[in-house]
């Protein structure tokens, strides 16, 4: 066993997964600036540290820290799904209880269910997925049955609370044939947190179902946030994703979308904001492995201060994959003179009738537009904002609710102190 | 009201104003022409604020308020206007939105509260009618997929809205049909007023036969040259600048 592994303690639940994974950690590198994928991100001083798994229970909320709002989205009438250091927090929680609809915490499943519900191989081929399959402590089961349309979003919040804490939240959700669902993932931590929280959020859609997932990333403290997301998609099945980062010192998104099915619809969407020394990467990978399939991706992204930010974009047309329509686009903001963003699209497309088109710019804000907006009176804050909210607009417009994109924006201009 | 005394700028190493002087009286209406190269874009820039001309001497004084002090921003607030020779497309931001937080920024600088909604649109209206711009292109992001003319009109249109004291047209004509010229002459025209002073660069005499002018002035390598009334625009119309240098 690692230094690094030697305090964290696997549940006693999903051993098949566990032990698989128990059996890989050793034999997967930890990843260096060497390999292609984690060369802007390093997670050396993270290796390098000494973390432990959360020992305690449930704390409801007498144990709940009071900056940290439990319902992270007051506004949004809807379920919830709440996780303290990893652990399920049942009186914080609202499950919805419906014919058709099994949802509970993934550690109540059983064995024989367990042990067919991931099919991702991350375990396998790298050490970060390695280390959430086997210490994965709960996380959200989520199965909707044929022609079931969930009435409210899910919720899931994790917190992170405490020093030197290691999260592993894992999730799974299961959309049957015409069934729908959307799926909100909040991550908070607390001011004088810090640690890690390693997750993974699996999901897979029948024909003709649909699933909506809206990831946000608000955590104080210091931590290393890697989530990987592994969505794979059946025939005309629609999944709309977006991710926003709106604190957070060292965050990696990883989503990766599978077709398996003609005709699927993928709309991912993300936008960032870090200041400081925030680092920011998003990782995104668009799989077309059948006939008339669409894809639509746009990430914006505004680096301040000393940040440094990645957009890796991978965008795969099989040879099966006929009429495919693939649109990427990564449009970066280098406000300040010490932040930088490595962006990189990356297409490989092996079909020959296809629509592919992609864009990706790194630029500085119009100082041409600023000129023109603060001649006619606004004040350089307020010209700015402007341009911002602008600049976001298009990714924030296609959250499907309003009070979940009005929550973001209220946090992203408390953060940047918009007029 | 607009007093211009020695003025002097350069960008970077290059002099472009070398000791110009002018005087604008409230309400009248200045035409500045002049070759290309002459200084005139010049001159609406350092007037507005642009940061990239640097002012190295002289003075401008608008109502007894040293403009040189002050950034792009509170200028626009003590009532400068500048209708741009090339208006910039915001995409994502609307004229409307734009057009309030403007409204609202020269208020809280006069210690007023924000324009009710109300008094807003009534105002949108009015201004729009003056240059004929339509709500489709009136509630569109600025100047976003404007024609030429559609973006000169909308200058006027927030000209309108913001009744300056001073407005410096910059080639407001450039790239405008007849049609469009006579629009946008038309809104400046209901515009002038006896508190208000309009300097209107141009290099044609076709405009000032639409917005007539009280003065002409020719700028030429920096300074102003020759002064007179609206019939020197003719005679440089028909003789050149030549005569001049």
């Amino acid at each position: 066993m690692s230094k690094f592994t030697q305090n964290f303690t696997a549940p006693s639940h999903g051993v098949e997964l566990r032990s698989e994974a128990l059996s890989l950690i050793d034999s997967l590198p930890v990843p260096t600036r060497r390999s292609e994928r984690w060369k802007y991100s390093s997670v050396s001083k993270l290796a390098n540290s000494t973390l432990s798994t959360h020992k305690g229970g449930a704390v409801g909320l007498e144990g709940w820290p009071e900056e940290i709002n439990p319902n992270p989205i007051p506004e949004l009438d809807a379920y919830r799904v709440v996780f303290r250091n990893g652990v399920y927090e049942p009186t914080l929680s609202d499950l919805p209880i419906a014919d058709g609809i099994v949802c509970m915490p993934l550690s109540s499943i059983s064995e024989d269910l367990a042990r067919t519900i991931f099919n991702n191989e991350y375990h396998k081929t790298e050490w970060v997925g390695a280390l959430n399959a086997a210490y994965f402590q709960d996380g959200l089961y989520l199965h909707v049955s044929k022609n079931i349309k969930l009435d409210r979003s899910i919720v899931v919040h994790h917190l992170t609370d405490g020093e030197n804490v290691a999260n592993f939240p894992r999730h799974y959700v299961r959309i049957e044939e015409g069934g729908e669902a959307d799926v909100v993932v909040w991550s908070n931590a607390t001011e004088k947190s810090s640690g890690m929280c390693n997750s993974l959020f699996e999901a897979s859609v029948a024909p003709n179902a649909q699933l909506f997932l809206e990831k946000i990333t608000n955590e104080a403290g210091d931590i290393y946030s890697l989530a990987h997301d592994f969505i794979t998609q059946e025939a005309n099945s629609r999944f709309k994703a977006h991710t926003f980062t709106i604190k957070g010192s060292w965050v990696r998104n990883e989503l990766s979308i599978v077709s398996v099915g003609k005709g699927t619809d993928s709309i991912f969407n993300g936008a960032y904001m870090p200041c400081g020394s925030e680092h920011v990467d998003n990782h995104t990978t668009m799989d077309h492995t059948f006939p008339d399939g669409t894809s639509s991706e746009l990430y914006r992204g505004i680096m301040y201060g000393k940040s440094t930010g990645v957009f890796n974009g991978k965008v795969f047309v099989r040879p099966d994959a006929q009429r495919t329509n693939a649109f990427q686009q990564n449009t970066n903001i280098v406000a300040d003179r010490g932040a930088s963003i490595n962006a990189k699209p990356e297409l490989e497309i092996y079909a020959d009738d296809v629509k592919c088109a992609h864009g990706c710019t790194v630029g500085q804000f119009d100082l041409e537009a600023l000129f023109y907006l603060q001649s006619r009176g606004l004040d350089e804050n307020a010209a700015r904002t402007l341009l911002v909210e602008a600049f976001i607009a298009d990714v924030l417009s296609s959250v499907p609710s309003k009070e979940l994109s009005d929550e973001i924006k209220r946090l992203y201009s408390e953060r940047h102190l918009w007029s | 009201m607009l007093k211009i005394k020695n003025l002097h700028a350069k960008v970077g190493d290059n002099e472009i104003l070398k000791g110009l002087n002018l005087e604008v009286g409230p309400g009248e209406v200045h035409a500045i022409m002049g070759p290309n190269g002459s200084g005139k874009s010049t001159l609406a820039a350092v007037l507005a604020g642009r940061e990239a001309y640097e002012v190295t001497e002289g003075e401008v004084e608008l109502d007894g308020v040293n403009l040189l002090d002050l950034e792009a921003t509170e200028r626009a607030r003590e009532g400068v206007f500048l209708a741009f020779q090339y208006p910039i497309e915001i995409p994502g931001v609307s004229n409307l939105n734009f057009m309030k937080a403007a409204i609202n920024g020269k208020r809280s600088h006069c210690g007023l509260d924000p324009i009710k909604p109300k008094e807003f649109l009534a105002k949108v209206k009015e201004c729009s009618s003056l240059v004929e711009l339509d709500g489709r292109l009136r509630d569109r992001s600025v100047n976003e997929g404007f024609s030429g003319g559609e973006k000169k009109r909308n200058e006027i249109f927030q000209m309108a809205m913001l009744e300056p004291k001073l407005a410096v047209l910059d080639e407001t004509d450039s790239g405008l049909d007849i049609d469009a010229l006579r629009v946008v002459s038309k809104g400046v025209n209901k515009m002038r007023s006896k508190d208000r002073s309009f300097i209107v660069i141009t290099h044609y005499q076709r405009l000032l036969n639409h917005i007539v002018p009280d003065f002409v002035h020719v700028l030429s390598d920096g300074k102003i040259v020759k002064s007179g009334g609206k019939e020197l625009a003719l005679e440089l119309d028909e003789k050149g600048y030549d005569w001049l240098k």
